[in-house]
């Protein structure tokens, strides 16, 4: 049962952060941002006490709302803004997440010859993540879409090193990391529209 | 008390009040270099593990920090590092011109310099790599200035470093979990290969050295000057910690080949880069991807190589600073920074032209300037190994003092107009002239920068 219960959660994250990649609508993918931290934290808490791994939600869910009130306060924001989407553009982008699933899926018994500590669960949900965040990263160069991008990666990584290590003073520079990563994707959006220093 | 404390966050804590402080630059500034020769001197005399008398009070600080159970130390011998980081920042805060230089920068230097001190002094040596992922967003935050969108290049140094972070904590990891003394010989090379990469994005080693012009070409000259001279000092800092006290150097891993190897690539590339380049914002990018590599091949001499890797950070550091003040002053001046906008301006503006020339040339490795005995001195020390290395080294040099020489005829071309002599305001020249005439000078006394690179390094390595 609890094996089921990982594999729903690692297709739920791999679904998740396709979904990041396609929606244009900036708050959905925010919405969904929050969302695959909850599985980022339920994977951890395979490994982790739940106190701490509680600490991936947290800062996670601080990350997303700090985006998420950049993105309210953002003049152009009054309607729904979105990502430039055309509709090749999405079946490309679509058909590139699958295949990046598929061949991280035929990676995993390699990758758990390197995570001993770790379920294939973990390891799937862990590489899924890299490997579409690496995808957003390569394939945008909005801002905003950069730092979801290296969130999902660091969160890819966070499930995977929480197999290896339990070290408090890492899990609260990893978190403090994810949330610098959202106030820096806020200033860069911001950036442009502030006053200038000279 | 504690040394962390004093070098790492107090520095902090003055860099968040002095955020609050940017309207007013030529208050940071002087505030910036008065702190800064406070730090220099606290690096250098502050007895630690002794105790002393101030004033009324008899004080003993201790050489580490704990934080959740992990160490942050900072020793007798890793003084002249905090000492070296401080002068930088020093260095760097005493050149800007706070007429043309954002207000922000002083306090986020000074934030960045104590998060390379943290990278530094964190036991295990790995946690580092975390903290140059945020030494990695203030540079973001420093190249982005309110008012202008991020650029390419910034996302991409963005990116690259977070995942150079991560590659170098898996790493660290693997090889800590295969133990070195286990004589899994495949594991170990394979730790190392995922090591060589983190540190390939962290110091922009080909392939991933495109941020380097990216950044050059678009973003402030003074800031941009400042990131490469400092953010891959501290690289380097943290590099070589992490082998040594990771026993990476005791394992008789060949450490070597893959240094001079990746040198040498570096050094083709900023002579090639050079060559082609028609814009001097990319040119100092040539110059910075061609120190990154005569920096690969002074550290894989390991001790040897030490003394000469400190005195050509000097030597860089003054050269860059020349260079990128001018720069500045150029780009307040001309549309944009290729060489064809820059056409004829030594004649309008000799003395920022002559310094830019000067710098240039002193860290392209021009005979008598201040570059070129260290790096004879390079090549000597290279000289029992195979020669495509030090051919790459003379090559490099050449392709640098080719772009310049095109530059300068770029600069020096008569354009046939009449054209209205100006110097710059006083305390630019005064700077400039300062520093071409000590890039001159340590061209003919070299050992004296040479001498302080070798205190450096002794003190550093305990004798």
């Amino acid at each position: 049962m609890p094996q089921l219960l990982e594999t729903m959660i690692a297709i739920s994250l791999f679904l998740c952060s396709t979904a990041l990649i396609l929606i244009p609508d900036k708050r959905w993918v925010i919405g969904l941002l929050a969302l695959q931290y909850v599985g980022v934290f339920l994977l951890v808490s395979f490994s982790w006490p739940l106190e701490i791994a509680v600490v991936k939600l947290v800062a996670g869910w601080m990350a997303a709302t700090v985006l998420f009130l950049a993105q309210n306060d953002h003049p152009s924001s009054a309607g729904v803004e979105s990502f430039t989407a055309s509709v090749p553009g999405t079946f490309f982008m679509g058909f590139a997440a699958l295949l990046i699933g598929l061949s991280m899926y035929s990676l995993m018994p390699a990758a758990l010859g390197w995570f001993l500590g770790a379920s294939p669960q973990q390891v799937l949900g862990g590489v899924w993540l890299l490997g579409l965040g690496l995808l957003q990263l390569g394939f945008s160069n909005q801002e905003i879409r950069v730092i979801i991008g290296l969130l999902t990666v660091v969160s890819g990584f966070e499930i995977l090193y929480a197999t290896l290590e339990a070290s408090v003073l890492m899990t609260g520079l990893l978190a403090l990391l994810n949330i610098s990563l959202a106030f820096l994707g806020t200033y860069l959006q911001m950036a442009p529209r502030m006053e200038e220093s000279q | 008390m504690s040394t962390p404390l004093i070098w790492i966050l107090f520095p902090l804590v003055c860099s968040g009040a002095g955020i609050f402080l940017t309207r007013f630059p030529r208050v940071l500034k002087w505030s910036g270099a008065g702190f800064g020769i406070l730090m220099v001197l606290s690096g250098i005399f502050l007895p630690i593990g002794r105790p002393f008398r101030l004033l009324f009070w008899e004080i003993q600080i201790a050489d580490q920090l704990l934080v959740y159970g992990r160490r942050f130390v900072l020793s007798p011998s890793d003084q002249p590092i905090v000492a070296l980081l401080f002068s930088v920042f020093l260095f760097w805060t005493l050149i800007l011109n706070p007429k043309i230089i954002p207000g922000y920068f002083v306090p986020l230097s000074l934030s960045g310099i104590s998060l390379i001190i943290t990278a530094y002094a964190v036991d295990p040596i790995f946690y580092g790599a975390l903290f140059f992922a945020f030494l990695a967003l203030i540079h973001v935050v420093m190249l982005t200035p309110p008012g202008s969108a991020p650029t390419p290049g910034v996302l991409r140094l963005l990116i690259y470093q977070i995942l150079g972070m991560l590659f170098i904590l898996f790493a660290a990891w693997l090889a800590s979990w295969v133990g070195f003394n286990s004589g899994d010989v495949f594991m170990l090379s394979r730790a190392l290969a995922i090591l060589a990469l983190g540190f390939s994005f962290l110091l922009a080693i080909f392939p991933f050295i495109s941020w380097i012009p990216m950044v050059a070409e678009a973003n402030h000259p003074f800031i941009s000057g400042y990131l490469f001279n400092v953010y891959f000092l501290g690289v380097f800092l943290f590099g070589s910690r992490f082998l040594t006290e990771g026993g990476w150097f005791a394992q008789g891993i060949d450490l070597q080949t893959p240094l001079q190897i990746a040198g040498v690539m570096m050094l083709a590339f900023g002579g090639l880069l050079a060559v082609f380049s028609r814009n001097l914002g990319r040119m100092s990018a040539a110059l910075i991807i061609a120190e990154i590599g005569r920096s690969l091949l002074a550290i894989s001499l390991f001790r040897l190589g030490f003394p000469i890797y400190f005195a050509m950070f000097l030597v860089q550091l003054l050269a860059l600073g020349g260079w990128s003040i001018s720069l500045a002053k150029l780009q307040t001046i001309l549309p944009d920074f290729s060489l064809r906008s820059a056409a004829g301006a030594a004649r309008q503006w000799p003395l920022l032209s002559a310094a830019l020339m000067v710098s240039y040339f002193s860290l392209a490795g021009l005979p008598l300037l201040a570059g070129y005995p260290l790096y004879l001195a390079l090549g000597n020390g290279l000289r029992s190994y195979p020669i495509w290395i030090n051919s790459a080294l003379v090559l490099g040099s050449l392709g640098l003092i080719v772009g310049g020489l095109r530059a300068f005829s770029f600069l020096t071309e008569d354009s046939g107009e009449e054209v209205v002599l100006e110097l710059g305001d006083r305390f630019d020249k005064g700077v400039l002239i300062a520093l071409s005439l000590l890039l001159f000078s340590l061209g003919l006394f070299p050992r004296l920068i040479y001498q302080l690179g070798l205190a450096i390094t002794n003190i550093m390595m305990g004798s």
